[in-house]
Order: C-alpha cells, then structure tokens, then sequence
C-alpha cells in the first residue's frame, strides 16, 4: 500500500515537472510528426520497390515512428534521477522513509505516461496522412501495450546506467551508443529482406525489432497471432530485466 | 536520556581510509550538539551512518532508540536530513516540496496541510508558499530545505554545514532559525560544522572531530576555559618562509619555560601562547623579545575561541588559510566523501 502511495507522490512529481516545461512538451510532440513527414519523403520512391507490395512506404514506416519515439523518449529517463542526484534530492530523499523502489518506478511510469501520448498522437496524425490501421482502435491499444515494454525496458535500464555512470556526459554517451543504433538494427526503416544477411540476424536479438515487428503486424496485417505472441513474452523478459539492471543499481549504487 | 548513541563507530572507504575512525560520543535528548571539524575531518560521513544512508564498517549507533543498521526504517521515522547540498526540488513550488515529504513520512492531507501552514509560519516564508522555487534566494531556498526535513515532527534534525555557502547576514539568520526550531519544536538538533563561531553561537555541547577521531568534547565555554586565560597571538610574517619557521623556532624556546605562559602553539605563519592574563602578558612578552633582538609584525590579545582549543589539540587551525598545504590523507578524505 505504501509502496502505491509512493508510487503515486514519485509519478506526479516527475509529470508535474515535466508539463511545466511547454517547450519540452511541443517538442516532444511535434518531433515524431517531423519524422513522420520527413522520412517519409526522403524514402518516397522505396515504395515503388517490388518487397513492399501494395503498401505505401508510410504506411510501412508509421509503426517504425511509433517505436523511434519510445526509444528516444524512455532512452533519455535516467537524465531527471542524476539531476536529482546533483542537487542533492535524491540522498534527502533516501533519509526519509519512502519506499526504495518508488523512486525508480515513479520515474519510468512517468515516462510511460508522456509515451502513450505521443504514440496516440502519432497514430492519429498517420490516420490522416492516409495510413489505414488493418486492426483499428483494438490494435493500437495493443500496440500500446507492446511499446510500453519496450520502453519500461528501457526507462528502467537508463535510470539504472545513470546511477553507474554518475555523470552526465558518459550517460549521454551510452545513451546515443544504444539509441539509434538500435533504430538501425531493427527493421523499423526497411523491410526486413532489404537488410543485409548479417543486419537480418542481427535484429533477432535486439528486442526493438520486437516491438517493430508486433506494432507492423497490427497495422498492416492485423491479429497474426504467432508474431504478437512472440513479440509480447520477448519484450516483457526485456523489461523484466530492465527493472532488475534498474532495481540492482539502485540497491548498490543510491548511497 | 541519551537519544543518540555511537560506540567505536568506524567507515573505512575504499583506498583503506579511515574516514571516521573509532569513535564514541553520546547526544543527550533536547540537546544542540555541534561536531565542529575541518573539510574533510569525517563530519558528514558520521551524519549519513546515522542517517542510515551509509552503513558503518564497525561499530554501533542507536539513534532514537533504534539500531541504524539493524532497523533502518525505524531511524528514518524518527529524523530530519538537512543536507549540506540544499535538496530542494527547484520546479516545484515550496508547498509542493513540502507536501511530497509529508506524504513519503505517511502524513494524511488534513495533517500535511496544517503543518505546512505552521512551517512556513517558522522559517518566514509565508507568501512564498505557491512560488516556484526557482525565483527563491539562497537563504530563502536553505530555510525551505530545513522546513522539509520539519514537516513529520522528528524527535532529532540532523543539519549538515546548514550555512555553508551563505552569506555572513544569511548565516546569522539561519542561526536564528535553528535556535527558534530547538525552542519551539522541542526537538534535538545535531549540526556539523567547520564554522567555530556557528558551534560557539548554536551548540549547547561540542564535539572537536579532525582525521576521523574526536579530539576532544565538551560545551563550548569548558573547551575554551580548558585553553587557560588568554591567547597571545605573534606573528613575524605573513607568509609561510624559512625566516618565519626561523623566527616562530626563536620565539619559541625564548618564551620556554617563562612562569605565566600556560602554553603555546604554532601554526603556519603564527604563534598562539597561552597566559593568565592576556593584557599584562603582552607587554612583558614584547620586552622579553625585544631584548633577544626578536621583531615581532603583529601581537594581538583575544580570549580563547575554539579555533584555539583546535589549534591546541591538532596544530592547526580549522580553517587553513590560502595557500597551506594540505596533506595527502585530507585530500584523499574529501574525495572518498564524494564518491
């Protein structure tokens, strides 16, 4: 019960200061309409190759948004617990009796928060730019699900390498080394038989490809079963282990 | 009642530094005890042992009656933390500070909202309940840190450096503060400081801590009794050279040995020697040198502050002036702290 109530007080302190920041926020939600827009363009004439089929390169690159956006918004969580850690919040914070695990999760359910927004957000705009959703409103309250792993993963694994690193400018190293890279890794961009054999390995193991490949499947295809099934137990051991790089730096380093 | 306890506690950080090294001392309940050190003497290290936010290498530690390694929780419910980095959420107004920490110590609404009125009332910010904390100034930020660690009625406040960074007339109102606080909250405060004259002003009882061990304890007036009458304070020079060790040697085997010096010490660039009565002390202490040929720059006559009581003890003074050096273990001490 404490641990909700802290869980609650840690959550709305994060947003609170979050929504006080207007820039941030149009950023944050403007930015995936920019991809949108941009990549879309530049990649026009890949939807005149024979792998797409009928489907437009939008259409194909909405569900990649969807997951660019999780990964960048969750990939930056640990930035706000060094902060802390700088002004001295955090050790006050650790004197009182608050629930350890609160602090952490707070956080990452706050970014959670702010990336449901954004994926609704976009799901809206790629509806009216002409992108038809095979699975409707169902499939993107699932997708929703499938991005939300993917991004408690991995708002818990950046608050965990904030509290290794201690320092802002090897974070945001890690935090660049691990990003795009796993945007590229993934066939988020193109078509998996476009990419190399070794990229084609490759993104099995990368639990972004996961979350592309669920959200893709709803969109353009619908319930593929077999797929979802996948993607949703690699993306919840994902996150499972996320939470546990989280918790165990907390316990070891949060002193 | 003693509501603070610590028998043979030590932290040894990695590096094998002894950053508090065996040591024993008692806070009685009600009581504003000061730990007065220099940077780097083990201060905040015994207040995060007690604050439960390190565990001790040895030794145990009862504060409020719990054991802070064996029921943390326990200790928690029962302090205040007042860091020395003021830890308050800058994008957030005070009251929202406020009401998170009234929340994290299990308040209820009705209670929270009552407590922040009379807190606010306490450290003089009323008006600036709902202004971002952004727009506070130093002092005003510093008072609202202390409210914080206020808001669940502690039986102890622990203040670490509370005036640290603040300017002389911002310092002299925290002071105020922290005494209305003991007054009117009926709670015992223990502070660290590397301010002689913030011990002096706040602390009912003193504990002297330099590299890790207490030196010596008491309350402010017997440590400075303990000095004996007076402090004559020569200095030849006023930075550290040959001619000036020269010279502090010189005087010192003069002054040996003469019927009305209790003592001396020296200390970079001066010499401290302790007498009865400092105002017939001096003259006759300026004749003796003189006619040893001895020049002296400055003489001054002061009744004994703790700075002296450290300076007898340690060689030192707390403060180091410009240019001092520092030895390697200090240097070593301030950067186990941090890590």
């Amino acid at each position: 019960m404490q641990m909700l109530s802290d869980v609650y007080y840690q959550t709305m302190r994060d947003l609170r200061s979050r929504f006080r920041m207007p820039v941030w926020i149009f950023l944050s939600l403007f930015q995936p309409i920019i991809w949108l827009l941009l990549f879309t363009q530049i990649f026009q004439s890949l939807s005149q190759l024979p792998q797409l089929g009928t489907v437009s390169y939008l259409q194909f690159f909405a569900p990649g948004v969807v997951v660019m956006t999780v990964i960048f918004g969750s990939a930056w969580a640990g930035m706000s617990m060094l902060q802390d850690m700088d002004m001295g919040i955090l050790s006050k914070m650790l004197a009182t009796p608050v629930t350890r695990p609160s602090i952490i999760i707070g956080r990452v359910i706050s970014a959670m928060v702010m990336l449901v927004i954004q994926a609704i957000l976009i799901f809206i705009i790629a509806v009216i730019m002409g992108v038809r959703l095979a699975t409707g409103v169902p499939g993107v309250l699932l997708s929703i699900v499938i991005i939300s792993l993917l991004g408690l993963g991995l708002a818990a694994l950046s608050n965990g390498l904030a509290l290794l690193l201690r320092r802002q400018e090897p974070l945001i190293a890690a935090i660049n080394f691990i990003a795009l890279p796993s945007v590229f890794l993934s066939s988020a961009m193109m078509p998996a038989q476009l990419l190399p054999e070794w990229l084609n390995t490759l993104r099995h193991f990368n639990p972004v490809d996961y979350a592309v490949v669920g959200v893709r499947g709803l969109v353009l295809q619908g319930y593929v079963w077999s797929d979802l099934g996948t993607s949703l137990l690699v993306l919840l051991a994902w996150s499972a282990a996320g939470i546990t790089f989280g918790a165990l730096m907390f316990r070891s380093k949060a002193e | 009642m003693n509501i603070i306890q610590a028998k043979a506690l030590s932290k040894v950080f990695a590096g094998d530094i002894k950053a508090v090294d065996t040591i024993d001392f008692e806070v009685g309940e009600g009581e504003i005890f000061g730990f007065l050190g220099p940077n780097g003497a083990g201060k905040t290290t015994t207040i995060k042992i007690l604050n439960t936010l390190l565990k001790p290498t040895s030794g145990t530690a009862i504060v409020a009656g719990f054991d802070v390694v064996k029921s943390p929780a326990d200790v928690r419910k029962s302090i205040g933390y007042v860091a020395q980095d003021i830890g308050v959420d800058e994008h957030a107004t005070g009251r929202e500070n406020l009401t998170l920490y009234g929340h994290f110590y299990r308040l209820d609404n009705k209670t929270i909202m009552q407590r922040v009125k009379e807190i606010f009332e306490l450290v003089d910010l009323i008006g600036y309940e709902d202004k971002m904390v952004s727009s506070y100034s130093g002092g005003m930020r510093k008072r609202l840190d202390i409210a914080m660690g206020l808001i669940h009625q502690p039986k102890i406040i622990f203040l670490d450096e509370p005036t640290v960074g603040l300017d002389p007339q911002t310092r002299v109102h925290i002071w105020d503060y922290i005494r209305k606080l003991a007054k009117s909250m009926n709670v015992t405060i223990f502070l660290t400081t590397h301010y002689m004259e913030e011990a002096d002003q706040l602390a009912d009882r003193v504990s002297i801590i330099d590299l890790g061990k207490i030196i010596t304890s008491g309350t402010p007036d017997e440590l400075k009794r303990s000095i004996g009458g007076d402090v004559v304070t020569l200095s030849p020079c006023t930075i550290k050279t040959e001619e000036c060790q020269e010279f502090l040697r010189r005087t010192k085997s003069v002054l040996s040995n003469k019927p009305f010096i209790v003592g001396m010490q020296e200390a970079d660039t001066t010499l401290a020697v302790y007498v009865q009565n400092g105002e017939s002390a001096a003259p006759n202490i300026m004749r003796i040198l003189n006619s040893e040929g001895i020049e002296v720059q400055t003489l001054s006559v002061s009744r004994p502050s703790l700075n002296d009581v450290f300076l007898k003890y340690t060689g030192r003074n707390i403060r180091p002036q410009e240019g001092a050096p520092t030895t390697y273990t200090q240097v070593a001490r301030r950067r186990s702290r941090r890590q």
